[in-house]
C-alpha cells in the first residue's frame, strides 16, 4: 500500500533511471513512491523559456530550466564562488544536469551507443582501468529492453550497427533516421579516409509515433528540449506512472538516508520548499538522483554505523568520477555542409574508440554536430560591419560552411577523481558538491598522438580553410563512476545488481555504477543497469 | 475538453468554435498591432516609432515587422539618450542621397555615435536581441533576420519545417538564390 509517507518501493529522483524502475515495480504489483527535488513543469513552459532566451545564451543547455532555490543545479554564467558545483584539480568537472521532475533527459541529445564487449574488459584486454563485474552478453538483453522501453531507433543493417562485436539479439524498434545533407557529405568525406560514419542509435521516434509520442519532424531542438516529445525524455513517463498508481512528491529534496540497527535502510528524509522536514519509510529504496547527486547524498548521510556515509565502507563513494572528456574542432569549409537539418546528433564514427592502442592511450569517438549554425555565426558575421546584401550573404555562407566536429574520449576510473562535500552550503543549508578532477595522461596522450591528428585530418578532408580547436577538455555530461560496481565489497560500492554491498535493501543504479565508460554516450547503459536492478528488486520483493 | 468527453458532438462543436474564436482573436490582435503598433508599448511615442521603422527600412532591405520594431525602439529610447536626434540625422543622410537601399548611403554615416547606432539597429533586427550578453533584451526569436537568410533550407530550431523523416534533400550550393524576405 502506498501512502504519502510510505510505500513498498521508495525511489529518490524521477529521471530516466528512476522512472524505468518505478514502472517495473508498479507492473509487478508493488506500491511506489517517488521523491523529486525539483518542480514539475509543462513542456510548453520549457519551450517558451528557450525561445525567450537571448540568442547569445541559447547554447547554454540549462537556460530553459532555471533552477529552484531548494534544488540547485548548475546554471551557466554563475561566478565560480557562487556556483553549485565546486571544483579543484587541473580540469573542471563542469557538468550540467536538471533537477526537475523528469531529470536531465529533458535536455539530452538522445544518442544511445551500447558499450562493446571489449569496453567492459579493458583491464583484462589492455591492462588499464577496471573491468566490469559481468560481461557484455549479460548486459545485452537489458540493452534490448532499454531500446524498446525508450524507443531507440537505429539501422537494421548489421554492418551499420554498434557494436560490431558481441550479440545483438533483437532489432531496433524503429529504423534509423535519415541523414541531413551535411551528414551525407561528412560520411562521404570520412569514407575517403577509411572511417565509417554510421547512423546514431537514438531515443527519437523515427518515421512513426512510438509509446504515445509523435514522430520526429526535424525541429533541430533536441538539446535543450524537444518541443513535441518525439525524443524520449523521462517527463513523458510521469503521467503513465501516476495512472499506474505511483505517488509523486515534487519540490522535495532528500537530504538523509536513515539506517536501522541491522544496517538496512529504514527511511529517507526530505525538505520541502518551506524547509520543513519529512520522513518516508519503505521496504526497498532506490537512489536515482544521478551519478553526482547520489554520492553527495550518501556522503551527507552519516550515522554511527556508517561514519563515512551510507554504502561507503569501501571508501569508494564519490571516487572514480568519470565523463567523456571532449574537444571540438570548429571547421570553416569552402563548400557548404548545412548543419541543422534533422536532429542535432545523427551520426558518428565509433570504430576509432577500439583497438590495441588502448593499452597506451584512450580511444575517441568522433561526431558531426548537426545543430543549425545561425546562433553560432550571427554575432561574428555582424561584427564584420557588413550591411545589406553582403551581410545576408555572409550569414548564409557562415551558416552553411561552418561545422563542429567533436572528439569524445574514454577516461579511466581513478579514485583520485573524487566528489566530496564542500564547506559551501546551498539554499537549504546542505553542502554543495566539490569535485577534484584530472582527465589524466591516458586521455591527454590520446589527444596528442591520436584524436587530435585524426580530427585535423578529417577537417582537412572536409576542405577546411580554418580550424579552431577548443583549448581544453569539455565535459560531455555523462556522469559516471561515483558509486562504482564490483564483486569485491572492499573496493566497490554496489554489486552486479546495483545493490549497495553494505545495505541489502538499497539500490543505486545508473551511471555511478559504471566501472568503465568507453567513449559513447552512456545513458543507455545506465538504463540497462536500472532494468537489471529492477529485476533483482522484483525477485527480492518476492522473497520478502 | 475532458469534461465534455461523454458528448463527442458537443466536444467537436466546442473545440471548433474555440478554434475559430481564438483564430479571430489572433487575427484581430495581429491586425491591430501591425496597424497601430503603439497600442502595446505606450512608452515610445508614435512619431518616434514610425521614424524608427522608417530608419530600419533604410538600414535593412527587407520587410520588417512593426511589432518587433516597437520593442527595439522602446529599448533604444532607454539606451540611447539622443535616440530621436540620431533617427533624424541618419534618415536625413539617406534622404540626401535619395537612398533606396542601405548600400546607397551607409558609407556616408559618419564614424562614431551615429555609425555605431546604425550598426546596433541592424544587430537588433538580425539577432533579435539587444546584445550578445546573457542579460540581453529579447525582441524576437523566430523573426530574427538571421533565420530568414537560411529559411529555404534550415529550420528555426524548435519550429519544424519538414515532416517525419522528410529532411533528406540535396546539398544547396552557395550560388542558390537568397530567400526573399
Ligand atoms: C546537454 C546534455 C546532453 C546529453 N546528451 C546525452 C546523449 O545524447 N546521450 C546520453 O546517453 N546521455 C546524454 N546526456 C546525459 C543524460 O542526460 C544523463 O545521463 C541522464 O539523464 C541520467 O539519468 P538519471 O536518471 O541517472 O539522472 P537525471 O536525469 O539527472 O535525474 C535525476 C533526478 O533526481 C532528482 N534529484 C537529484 N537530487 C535529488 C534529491 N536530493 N532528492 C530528490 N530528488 C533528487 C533530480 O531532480 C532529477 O530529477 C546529456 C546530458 C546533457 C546535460
Ligand atoms: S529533431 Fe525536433 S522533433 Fe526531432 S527529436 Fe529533435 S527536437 Fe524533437
Amino acid at each position: 500500500m502506498v501512502t504519502k509517507t510510505s510505500a513498498d518501493v521508495v525511489i529518490v529522483g524521477t529521471g530516466v533511471v528512476g522512472v524505468v524502475i518505478a514502472e517495473q515495480m508498479l507492473d509487478a504489483g508493488h506500491s511506489v513512491l517517488m521523491i523529486e527535488a525539483g518542480p514539475r513543469v509543462s513542456r510548453a513552459e520549457v519551450v517558451e523559456n528557450w525561445r525567450n532566451s537571448p540568442l547569445g545564451v541559447k547554447g547554454d543547455t540549462s537556460v530553459a530550466y532555471p533552477s529552484r532555490p531548494w534544488a540547485p543545479h548548475p546554471m551557466g554564467g554563475e561566478k565560480p564562488e557562487d556556483a553549485y558545483l565546486q571544483f579543484s584539480g587541473p580540469d573542471a568537472y563542469d557538468q550540467t544536469f536538471i533537477r526537475y521532475a523528469g531529470g536531465s533527459t529533458w535536455h539530452w541529445a538522445g544518442t544511445s551507443w551500447r558499450l562493446t564487449p571489449e569496453d567492459m574488459r579493458i583491464n583484462s584486454l589492455y591492462g588499464v582501468g577496471r573491468d566490469w563485474a559481468f560481461d557484455y552478453e549479460t548486459l545485452e538483453p537489458y540493452y534490448v529492453r532499454t531500446e524498446h522501453k525508450l524507443g531507440i531507433c537505429g539501422p537494421a543493417d548489421r554492418t551499420q550497427q554498434w557494436p560490431q562485436t558481441g550479440t545483438r539479439s533483437a532489432p531496433y524498434p524503429m529504423p534509423a533516421l535519415p541523414f541531413s545533407p551535411g551528414e551525407v557529405k561528412f560520411t562521404e568525406v570520412v569514407k575517403t579516409l577509411g572511417y565509417n560514419n554510421i547512423p546514431v542509435a537514438q531515443a527519437r521516434n523515427s518515421g512513426m509515433p512510438y509509446d504515445g509520442r509523435p514522430a520526429c519532424c526535424g525541429n533541430n531542438n533536441c538539446v535543450p528540449v524537444c518541443p513535441v516529445a518525439a525524443k524520449y525524455d523521462a517527463e513523458t513517463a510521469l503521467h503513465r506512472l501516476e495512472k499506474k498508481g505511483a505517488t509523486l512528491l515534487v519540490d522535495s529534496v532528500v537530504y538523509k538516508v536513515e539506517t536501522s540497527a541491522q544496517n538496512k535502510i529504514e527511511a529517507v528524509h526530505f525538505y520541502d520548499q518551506h524547509k520543513q522536514s519529512h520522513r518516508i519509510s519503505g521496504k526497498l529504496f532506490v537512489l536515482a538522483c544521478n551519478g553526482l547527486e547520489n554520492p553527495k547524498l550518501l556522503l551527507m548521510s552519516t550515522d554511527d554505523r556508517n561514519p563515512n556515509g551510507i554504502a561507503n565502507s569501501s571508501d569508494q563513494v564519490g571516487r572514480n568520477m568519470m565523463d567523456h572528456p571532449a574537444r571540438s574542432f570548429t571547421v570553416t569549409t569552402k563548400e557548404p555542409f548545412w548543419s541543422g537539418i534533422g536532429p542535432v546528433v545523427n551520426s558518428g564514427i565509433m570504430e576509432t574508440s577500439q583497438g590495441s592502442f588502448r593499452s597506451e592511450h584512450a580511444g575517441a569517438y568522433f561526431r558531426y554536430n548537426n545543430f543549425a549554425r545561425n546562433r553560432f555565426v550571427t554575432f561574428a558575421a555582424l561584427k564584420k560591419g557588413l550591411v545589406g546584401k553582403a551581410l545576408d550573404e555572409e550569414i548564409r555562407r557562415m551558416t552553411a560552411c561552418t561545422a563542429d566536429i567533436v572528439a569524445a574520449h574514454e577516461i579511466l576510473a581513478d579514485p583520485n577523481n573524487r566528489l566530496t562535500l564542500s564547506d559551501k552550503k546551498d539554499w537549504l543549508g546542505l553542502p554543495k558538491p566539490s569535485i577534484h578532477y584530472d582527465v589524466g595522461d591516458y586521455v591527454r596522450k590520446c589527444w596528442e598522438v591520436y584524436s587530435q591528428p585524426i580530427g585535423k585530418q578529417i577537417a582537412e578532408a572536409m576542405g577546411a580553410t580554418d580550424i579552431k580547436i577548443s583549448p581544453k577538455f569539455n565535459n560531455s555530461k555523462h556522469i559516471m563512476g561515483g558509486t562504482i560496481m564490483g564483486k569485491d565489497a572492499s573496493n566497490s560500492v554496489v554489486d552486479v545488481d546495483c545493490r549497495a554491498h553494505d545495505h541489502e535493501n538499497l539500490f543505486i543504479p545508473g551511471g555511478g555504477a559504471m566501472a568503465a565508460g568507453a567513449c559513447g554516450n552512456s545513458t543507455i547503459t545506465m538504463v540497462a543497469l536500472a532494468l537489471k536492478a529492477g529485476d533483482a528488486m522484483v525477485d527480492q520483493m518476492r522473497g520478502a | 475538453m475532458t469534461r465534455q468527453s461523454n458528448d463527442p458532438n458537443g466536444k467537436l462543436v466546442m473545440s471548433r468554435r474555440g478554434m475559430l474564436l481564438s483564430g479571430a482573436t489572433l487575427l484581430a490582435g495581429t491586425l491591430a498591432a501591425s496597424l497601430c503598433p503603439t497600442i502595446s508599448l505606450a512608452a515610445v511615442d508614435t512619431g518616434a516609432q514610425s521614424r524608427f521603422m522608417q530608419l530600419s527600412s533604410l538600414l535593412i532591405n527587407h520587410q520588417l515587422n512593426p511589432d518587433v520594431g516597437a520593442r527595439i525602439a522602446e529599448t533604444a529610447t532607454g539606451e540611447y539618450k539622443n535616440f530621436a536626434g540620431m533617427l533624424d540625422a541618419i534618415i536625413a543622410i539617406a534622404e540626401q542621397k535619395q537612398a533606396k537601399t542601405v548600400e546607397d548611403f551607409f558609407g556616408d554615416i559618419p564614424e562614431g555615435e551615429l555609425r555605431d547606432f546604425a550598426h546596433w539597429v541592424i544587430f537588433a533586427w538580425y539577432s533579435g536581441c539587444s546584445s550578445e550578453k546573457r542579460n540581453a533584451k529579447v525582441f524576437t526569436y523566430e523573426e530574427a533576420l538571421t533565420f530568414k537568410t537560411t529559411s529555404d533550407i534550415l529550420t528555426i530550431p524548435s519550429y519544424g519545417i519538414s515532416g517525419p523523416n522528410l529532411w533528406t534533400r540535396p546539398n544547396l550550393p552557395l550560388s542558390a538564390p537568397m530567400p526573399t524576405f
